[in-house]
This record gives C-alpha cells, structure tokens and sequence, in this order.
C-alpha cells in the first residue's frame, strides 16, 4: 500500500490542507513546505489586511497617483480585468467596498444612503490601468482579488509541488482546490460537495485525477433578515444587494483561478449561469434557490451527483 | 500531458455563444501556474507489453506461409531524465517458400525460425531529447545489424516539433538453397520531419524519408532474379489527426508517396477512426489503399516460348538485364482493412486484440492497369497483447 502525508494549516483565513501520496516523508515534509511559503507569500502579498501589501499601497493611493506593480501584480490584474470584461462588469475587484456597509457578523443591512456612496466608488472600468501602472480615481475606491487570489495560491502551490517531482496529490485551500495528480495507484481523488442548506449532508462527490473544483454559495457568511430575506456575502456591485439565484455553484476547472472566478460569475449572473458555464473543459454542478441540483457535464468531469 | 490542454482557448468554440470559454484562456496567461513544462517529457511510469501475431498469407489455391511470433516490450525509466527500452521478438514461420508468378506451382516447404531483438536509451532535456539505438535479427539464411540515432526538438510553445534521425544497417544474406552464397548488404538512412499542433483539435505532420542501399538485392530463393545492387528509396509522409470533441473520436489520415530506382512509385492513402466507448473499450476501424508501379525489371507472367515458365522471353543466361518475377515488385493496388478493439481492464492494465485482411489484386491499381496474369493475394494478420504500466 502507498503512503498518504496530509499537512493542515491556516493562511487566508482558511483552514488549508495540502495531501501528498506515494512518495516518502522526506520529499513530502520538503513539498509541504515548499507549498505553504508560496500560499503564504501570496497571502502577504495581496491581502488587503495587511500594510505592507500591494494591494494596500494601491488602495492607499486611491484618489491620488498611480502604483507602478510587478509582472506577477500586472498578470493578477490583467485577468482581473479579463474576468470583468467576460462577465458584463459583474466580475469586479473594486466591489469590495461594500463590505464597509454589509455588516455579516451583526446582521445588519445597509441604509440606502450608505449604499448609493459605495456604490458611487465601484466600477473596474473607471480604474486607470495601461498594464504597468494602476490609479484608483476617486478616495475611498479600493481594489482586492477576492475570489482570485485563494485560488491562484493553490494554482501556484500545486505548480511548485510538481516541480519537485510530485505527481500524486492534492492541495486544498478553503475548499477550493486543485489536483496534482490521480493517487498512486491511478485512481481519482474523490471529493464530496456540502449540501447548501445542510452541512451533514453531501449533494455530490466528484471523482477528479487532475483539474480544479471551486465553489461559491451562500452559506459562507449569511444572515437572515427580520422579515426573512437571506443575505449572503457575494454583492452585485450594479445593486450592492446579495445574490438570490444559486445556493450554491461548484465549478470543476483545469486552473483553480479559473474555476473559482467562473463560480463567482455563475453567483453572480443567475439564470444564465448554465449557458455561460457549457464551455470545454468545464464541468459544472448548480444548486438552485429551491436546492434543486443541476449539473452540466460535456467531459465526465461531474459523473455521479446524488440528489439532496 | 494533463487534462489542462482541454483549456485551450481554440476549443471556445464548441460553447453556446456567450460562453465565458476566455476564462480559462485568460487563466492560462497567469504567471508560474504550470509546473516546469518539459516538452520532451520522459516517461513516468515503465511499461511492458507482451503481443502473439499471427499472420498467414494465400493465393488461390495456396495456404502459403504462417507465422507466429510472441514478442515482449519493456521500457524502464531511469534516473528521471534518462530512459531504456527493449524488445525480442521470436518468429517461427512455417509454410510453403514463395511462388514467383501466381500460374507457377511447385512449393517445398519450409520452417524457419527468426530471433530479433533492439534497446534504445534516450535522454530527455527540457526542450528537446535524444536517442541512441542498436537492433539485431538474425535467421540462419539472414542477418541484420542496424545502428541508429534521433533528435527531437519542440519549440517554445511546444506547438511544434522536429525530428531528425539516422540509422545504418549491415545485413548478410545467405540462402539454404545454396551454402556458397553469402553476400552483404548496407544501407544508410536518414528521416527528417516537423509535427505542428495546428489548432487544439488538429495535428499535421510532413515527414521525409531517403534511404541508399548498396549490395545483395536479389532474392535468393527467386530464379531467375537479378536485381541492380544498388537501390535508393524515398518517401513523403503527411499526417493528419483531428480531434472530434462532441464524440471524444479522432480521424487519423495519412498520404505516403514512395519511389525508389528500381521504379516502383507506390501512393497509400489510409485512415483511421478511433472511437473510445463506454466501459473502458476503444474501438479503431482502419481502411488503407495502396496503388503501386511496378519496378523497371519486373518482368510479367508471359514465358520464353521454348525455356518455358519461369523464364521471361529471350531470356539468355548471360543477359546482363535487370529481372525478377517477384510479385511485391508488380504493378498492383491494394486494400487492408482492419478493426482494433481495446480494452482497459484495469487503471494500469490494457488488453489489445486486432485483425487486419490484406488484399492485392491488379485490376485495383490506379490510373493504369496491373501487371496481368497475377492472382489475388491475401493476407491476415491476427494479434493480440496485454500492457501493463507501473
């Protein structure tokens, strides 16, 4: 039998967990660290959280000069900016301002007035972006890479774990995660989808050898209104209100990156989510409002769903 | 290479139109996300094979040779960058020896055993790999010893490829018909070709062939057979491989043009449809067409009016004239059909069974008629195998 290392961390405010199999602990204690110090250097380099980051010297400057950033920074905004173009400006890293007035732990909606200010201050197509420099045009604007930068990490994670020769594995962050190969004895890597509205309860498994899966619902952080509306934290920037469609959308991807934004589109977008999705290489599982499973699957890529 | 090629912007196409298949294009631009590509890649797991062919061929009237060989195929990685591989193959034939022109009977028989065997090491570097060869095969009225190296290189993108190979033979002919004769051969060769990922779905090749013979041509076992001891052969090769994403089907099509200096211009077209089912079953039809010239000294089924068959007219034993009956040399065309089935037992275990029929018939030659008086002559080759990767 082959061996199996899991090492489990927190970074990105996620619990993570990288698997390696069939290879000895040596080579796997040097791959998980080897792959966490490259989640942990995109986590200082992008989070919004931190001073000292990019993303926080772009912000700072908001309102006043342009940031020049580095080639990786340029490529990160490059397909930000790609994301935005693709899905009609629902896609928008500077929507993130809408947090300041979403209050998830306190279970507060926004007045309108507060609103209508943040929602003055969205708009990727206002940000001034030649491919080398980017200025934020108006105080108070800011950007993150919310829904990218998770899943790049385990993108880049699963590249340095191949790198040094691995080929059997997984690593997962948060739940969004992508495959480094099948298990040594080729089989695929089975992972279970949480059921939305259920947590004891699985509404798929999904068998993968290579390939990413994201996913995005509304259970992540939520709450319920007084009069019963659920409020969860993925926002339209057009309305700054909460999405209603999909419970929840789970993408299966070559790329992580591109699985993930392509759940946060599918979010955001609705009703035509199945249609945008049906493109090669892409399998896709939708739970709708009344938890009605849906899955679309031109490369077996999504075989057995079991129904909630 | 991984499941990340279905990422290719090229197959947006097959999406509704609105389609947010530029994600995944997109996605791919992002620095560092694929692992050090090697686009020569060396092998990751070794692999064994063992086959038993069974072929047989016939003309009216005559069940002509049978053979049987089992052979086993290994290739070992080494050292991840290095990797050997090796094959043996064990021939036994039995049947009648070859009848020149199809209306001449008279066969004794024969039994023969051939022995062969080749190793090839290749070494893997990032963008392009090596390989250094040796191969042996031997009979008691035949041997052959050939050397051989190649060179592949893929460009940056590794949408294209090119090779380049070489190889030299040093092969001995004797004959059990008669203990005197032993008379060498050698032959060097050389192949070049470029491989283009034209779009994601379509892959086309050109390839080129030439190789220079000098020695012993003639079939011994042929009389009368004299045949120019030297000969020149060249070919153009174009492949096509197309990819159909909605039935998970490839179309495999092929062009060889070859000539040679003693004559012979042959045209092949073939094709091939490679359909994998459900159940871990992959079905492959082929259909090949072959439509050939004859050689300059072929000489037709008419005989000399007073030597008599096998003899052509004015035949003189001391007439310096190039001649032989033999019927690989004639002008024919020529069908072979064939059905492959595979089947994946197990993740790492594949079973392989597939029949060809060869038929060649002169009438089916185009653009000209077939050397007449030659009955049709059939073949079939029956083989099967089992792979294991590990």
């Amino acid at each position: 039998m082959w061996s199996v290392h899991r090492h489990a961390f927190t970074a990105m405010a996620s619990p993570n967990e990288i698997v390696l199999a069939g290879v000895a602990a040596d080579l796997a204690f040097e791959g998980f660290e080897t792959a966490e110090a490259e989640v942990r250097r995109i986590e200082r380099k992008y989070s919004r959280y931190r001073e000292d980051s990019v993303i926080s010297s772009i912000n700072g400057r908001a309102g006043r000069n342009a940031v020049a950033v580095d080639e990786e920074t340029a490529q990160l905004l490059n397909f930000a900016a790609e994301l935005h173009r693709q899905s009609d400006r629902l896609f928008d890293i500077t929507s993130g301002c809408l947090r300041r007035v979403w209050d998830f732990k306190a279970g507060r909606e926004p007045t309108p007035d507060a609103l209508a200010l943040q929602l003055q201050r969205i708009g990727w197509q206002r940000v001034q972006w030649d491919g080398r420099a980017i200025a934020l045009p108006q105080p108070g604007m800011e950007i993150d890479f919310g829904g990218i930068g998770k899943e790049y990490a385990a993108d880049r994670a699963v590249a340095a774990l191949r790198g040094l020769g691995l080929r059997h594995g997984f690593v997962n962050l948060g739940g969004d995660l992508r495959v480094i190969g099948p298990r040594p004895d080729g089989q695929p890597w089975v992972f279970a989808i949480r059921h939305p509205r259920n947590e004891e309860q699985v509404c798929a498994r999904i068998p993968l050898s290579d390939g990413a899966l994201a996913t995005s619902g509304d259970y992540e952080r939520f709450f319920i209104t007084p009069d019963g509306r659920r409020c969860c934290h993925i926002l339209d920037p057009r309305s700054g209100q909460p999405v209603r469609h999909w419970q929840a959308v789970s993408v299966v991807a070559p790329l992580c990156v591109a699985a993930g934004a392509l759940a946060t589109m599918a979010m955001l977008i609705g009703a035509e989510a199945a249609s945008r999705l049906s493109t090669p290489g892409v399998g896709f599982l939708l739970v709708d409002a009344d938890g009605r499973v849906r899955t679309h699957d031109p490369e077996q890529l999504i075989p057995l769903p079991t129904s909630p | 290479m991984n499941a990340d090629v279905s990422a290719d912007p090229g197959a947006n196409s097959g999406g509704s139109r609105n389609a947010w298949g530029g994600v995944l294009a997109a996605a791919l631009l992002l620095p560092g996300l694929q692992s050090p590509a090697l686009a020569e890649t060396p092998p990751e797991q070794a692999e064994m094979s063992v086959k038993l062919l069974h072929y047989r061929d016939r003309q009216p009237g005559l069940a002509r040779i049978k053979v049987t060989a089992p052979s086993v195929y290994l290739m070992v990685p080494v050292a991840g960058r290095w990797s050997v591989e090796g094959s043996l193959v064990n021939d036994s034939v039995s049947g009648a020896s070859p009848r020149y022109h199809s209306a001449v009977s008279g066969a004794s028989r024969l039994e023969e055993t051939r022995k062969a065997g080749d190793i090839q090491v290749t070494r893997y570097n990032d963008r392009d790999a090596w390989s250094l060869g040796a191969a042996y095969s031997t009979e008691h009225d035949y041997r052959s010893r050939t050397v051989s190296a190649g060179y592949r290189r893929s460009s940056e993108d590794n949408n294209t490829t090119w090779n380049l190979g070489a190889a030299y033979s040093d092969d001995w002919i004797g004959s059990s018909d008669d203990p005197t004769l032993s008379r060498g051969r050698n032959t060097t060769q050389l192949t070049a070709g470029v491989t283009q990922a034209w779009t994601s779905v379509d892959l086309v090749q050109l390839s080129l062939g030439a190789s220079w013979g000098h020695g012993m041509y003639s079939d011994p076992y042929k009389f009368p057979d004299r045949r120019p001891d030297r000969r020149e052969q060249y070919t153009l090769m174009t492949r096509w491989n197309h990819h159909f994403t909605d039935w998970k089907a490839t179309l495999r099509s092929s062009w060889r043009y070859y000539a040679d200096s003693f004559g012979v211009r042959a045209n092949t077209l073939e094709t091939a449809w490679v359909q994998p089912v459900s159940g871990g079953w992959t079905l492959t039809p082929s259909l090949r067409y072959t439509t050939q010239r004859a050689a300059k000294f072929y000489y037709d089924p008419v005989y000399d009016a007073s030597l008599g068959a096998p003899l052509p007219p004015g035949y003189t034993a001391t007439s310096p004239q190039y001649l032989s009956p033999d019927q690989r040399l004639s002008a024919f065309g020529a069908i072979t059909v064939g059905m492959k089935v595979a089947y994946e037992i197990a993740p790492r275990w594949t079973a392989d069974l597939s029949l060809e029929h060869y038929e060649q018939r002169a009438a089916w030659r185009l653009g000209g008629s077939g050397s007449p008086g030659l009955a049709r002559f059939q073949a079939d080759w029956l083989q099967v195998g089992l792979s294991h990767k590990f």
